[in-house]
């Protein structure tokens, strides 16, 4: 049934990728939510949230400010429970191996969606025309059409970024799994820890707050010391 | 109500070129339809689809302020004193700014890091904690800012700058360093415990953790912070196997 679970993962991609930018904003799309949605949708809600905790962090420093297009983490959350739930069992794996081994192939692949994005961004300045068009022909419903057309560039540049993240996992994941399933073994827990602090660090280094790395190391010291000796 | 719910589609057309310009001619539309009629409609709906660019979390204070000032100059049509543009002009790029910086700068890394001890515990409920803890603020915003907007019209203003927005962004940042800073060592400890490594190794994670961030501040991308650090833990751990390996033989 990977067929019916890939095209589940299309529409949680569709239905996350649009409340990424152009509607509600109601935070579905964050990874920490949209992993172990599809893990849920796909029977595996546990792996998503392990999917979901390695890569909310990574890119919540870039802001998505005016015209800046940060990495799409969502599609890159949502295709890696896809992978790591269907690649599991045929390639026998399973756990926290295969899920850093997908993971460390869709990341980089999440810039294909800063692409698709701008690509959908560009495409939308026609409807500025059309919307032109529509005020000189004197038809206001014509207008308001032009702004639902918007949907149709995001849904798809959402949709196309999930496929490509999906199909390079798929085609990837299965060649190199036998050559990195042994190194990966030994450093997989360190890797899994790695990630997330990774993730705070860099938004340590660009959250803008003033004596940052005091407040934090005071913060992790204390956390630290009460979690040692209580 | 009709142009609450537009609101929330308002970057639907989003743009290189207007921004949101036409999200914001779509949201008003059923309001300016109930103040004008055919040809004066037209004229003023065009004024609308020009560039336009806030924070959506606080598009629908400009966009209540607005229907009020629209509905002042239906009232007294030819009043230079109701300049409209020159209002949306003058408070989308501030409340662009301040919105920026206390959801998605201070706001999203705070809940995140809450929701994230949660998933941490392998407790599914986590992303349910996420949704309400963030969405709470947003909704209160979008909701009671639309009405304030609306009541206030430009007075909304002074309402904005007297809650000190900027300041509580800045709070919202420094509550997620210390929110980070907990979560960091829940993990480490977490790990070490695991392990059953010494707990005082822990406090080393500072190092690496801080010059990780240093390094982030010159520029370098998470993307390549992400390659370097995979590939530094991959080394090692093979390293280390090869060691053990010869220890037993």
């Amino acid at each position: 049934m990977i067929t019916v679970d890939l095209l589940l993962g299309a529409l949680i991609a569709l239905v996350c990728g649009l409340d990424r930018v152009a509607i509600l904003q109601f935070m579905i799309s964050r990874p920490i939510v949209a992993a172990p949605l599809t893990g849920m949708v796909l029977g595996d809600p546990l792996s998503g949230l392990q999917i979901g905790l390695l890569v909310e962090l990574l890119w919540l420093a870039r802001l998505p400010v005016g015209a800046a297009v940060p990495p799409d983490d969502t599609q890159v959350a949502i295709a890696s429970s896809v992978l790591v739930i269907n690649l599991g069992p045929v390639l026998d794996a399973g756990g926290i191996e295969l899920i850093l081994l997908s993971l460390l192939i869709t990341i980089p692949l999440g810039k294909v969606g800063q692409f698709f994005d701008h690509y959908a961004r560009q495409y939308n300045v026609r409807l500025s025309k059309q919307v032109e068009l529509a005020f000189e022909k004197g038809s206001l419903a014509m207008a308001e059409w032009q702004h639902l057309r918007g949907l149709v560039s995001f849904s798809f540049a959402a949709v196309a970024t999930y496929a490509v993240i999906l199909v390079g996992g798929l085609i990837v994941v299965p060649l190199i799994w036998p050559l990195l399933h042994q190194p990966l073994s030994y450093s997989s827990d360190w890797l899994a820890l790695a990630l997330p602090l990774v993730g705070i660090a860099v938004i340590l280094g660009t959250i803008n707050v003033s004596r940052a790395i005091t407040l934090f190391c005071a913060s992790f010291g204390m956390a630290f010391l009460l979690m040692w000796l209580v | 109500m009709r142009i609450w719910f537009r609101l929330l589609l308002l970057q639907a057309s989003w743009n290189f070129e207007r921004l949101q310009g036409i999200g914001f001619f779509y949201a008003l539309l059923p309001g300016l339809k109930k103040l004008y009629k055919k040809d004066e409609l037209l004229h003023v709906s065009k004024s609308y689809v020009g560039y336009f660019n806030t924070h959506p979390y606080l598009a629908p204070l400009v966009a209540g302020a607005v229907l009020k000032l629209e509905e002042e100059r239906a009232a007294k049509p030819g009043d230079a004193n109701i300049a409209i543009d020159e209002f949306k002009e003058m408070v989308a790029a501030p409340y662009a700014a301040i919105g920026d910086a206390l959801f998605w700068g201070g706001l999203r890394p705070l809940v995140a890091g809450v929701a994230l001890f949660f998933a941490v515990k392998g407790i599914l409920w986590a992303p349910l904690v996420f949704l309400v803890l963030f969405n709470l603020t947003p909704m209160w915003f979008r909701i009671s800012f639309y009405l304030r907007g609306y009541r206030q019209g430009l007075k909304s203003v002074e309402f904005i700058q007297r809650h000190n927005l900027p300041d509580w962004a800045i709070h919202t940042k420094e509550a997620a360093v210390v929110v980070l800073g907990g979560l960091s060592a829940f993990l480490v400890f977490t790990h070490l415990n695991t392990h059953q490594l010494p707990s005082w190794l822990g406090l080393l994670t500072l190092l690496p953790m801080i010059l990780l961030s240093l390094v982030a501040r010159k520029g370098l991308s998470t993307l390549l912070l992400i390659i370097l650090t995979s590939i530094c833990i991959l080394c090692v751990g093979l390293f280390w196997a090869d060691m053990a390996e010869l220890l037993k033989i």
